[in-house]
């Protein structure tokens, strides 16, 4: 991976994150659920245009590495940091392995 | 039965980003990226967060998780190990901006926190 990629990699993973934490609950606040809509779209689809559609995240393998890690682990520390359980936390990142693992075994089946 | 919700909600919404998404892509470039977000991660959303069968209790842990694992494992089991050591340079790139990013986010907040409670305290000393 060149010093480029490294640091475009680097930028759109701080981009997701960032958007989701500071704008998501602000447009849940002010358009109940439905501001959940315009976040699916205008948050993840536009970051998406960004980071996958034109390539800002570099892929060094085969081995798919979305956006969505960075929404993981961007709003992991974020919560952490600002006093939410850690402890608890972990428990719910085990489930999401789990989760992980059936999906994508799911998805080998559908594509195997 | 809360976790396994959630290992079902994480599951879910990795499946369908990990393969309609693409196929939406493919049929329609950047625009059918677009709308995937669109109409995947809503309705994913308002499911896993909005009513809660992603059971979030301590520091939270976004469906996102469950789509990041989905993909990356997804092409482990078709491609073998070796795809996913080879990507492991753009994983932990990811993590690295995407941790910067979450500790800006707070700082960010504190300050609009602060601002806003200057405001406040200003408007009240006026009414007074």
């Amino acid at each position: 991976m060149t010093f480029p990629k490294i640091i475009a990699t680097m930028a759109g993973g701080f981009i997701f994150p960032f958007l989701i934490r500071l704008l998501w609950g602000k447009l849940v606040d002010n358009f109940g659920p439905i501001g959940g809509w315009l976040a699916a779209g205008f948050i993840v689809g536009t970051t998406w245009t960004l980071n996958h559609g034109v390539g800002l995240i570099y892929q060094s393998g085969a081995a798919w590495i979305d956006m969505a890690w960075a929404a993981f682990v961007g709003l992991f520390v974020a919560s952490a940091l600002s006093g939410d359980d850690v402890g608890k936390g972990i428990g719910m990142v085990i489930n999401a392995i789990l989760g992980g693992i059936l999906g994508g075994f799911i998805l080998y089946c559908l594509y195997v | 039965m809360k976790n396994i919700g959630s290992i079902i909600g994480f599951a879910i919404a990795g499946m369908f980003v990990m393969s309609v998404w693409g196929a939406f892509v493919e049929a329609y470039g950047i625009f059918g990226g677009w709308f995937a977000g669109l109409i995947i991660i809503s309705i994913m959303w308002f499911m896993n967060h909005f009513l809660g069968l992603v059971a979030n209790e301590g520091a939270f842990v976004d469906m996102a998780a469950g789509i990041a694992i989905t993909g990356t494992l997804r092409d482990v089991f078709l491609k073998g190990v070796q795809a996913g050591i080879d990507s492991l340079p753009t994983l932990a790139f990811v993590a690295i901006g995407a941790a910067i990013g979450g500790i800006t986010a707070v700082a960010v907040e504190k300050m609009w926190a602060e601002r806003d409670a200057a405001i406040s305290a200003k408007s009240k000393e006026i009414s007074m």
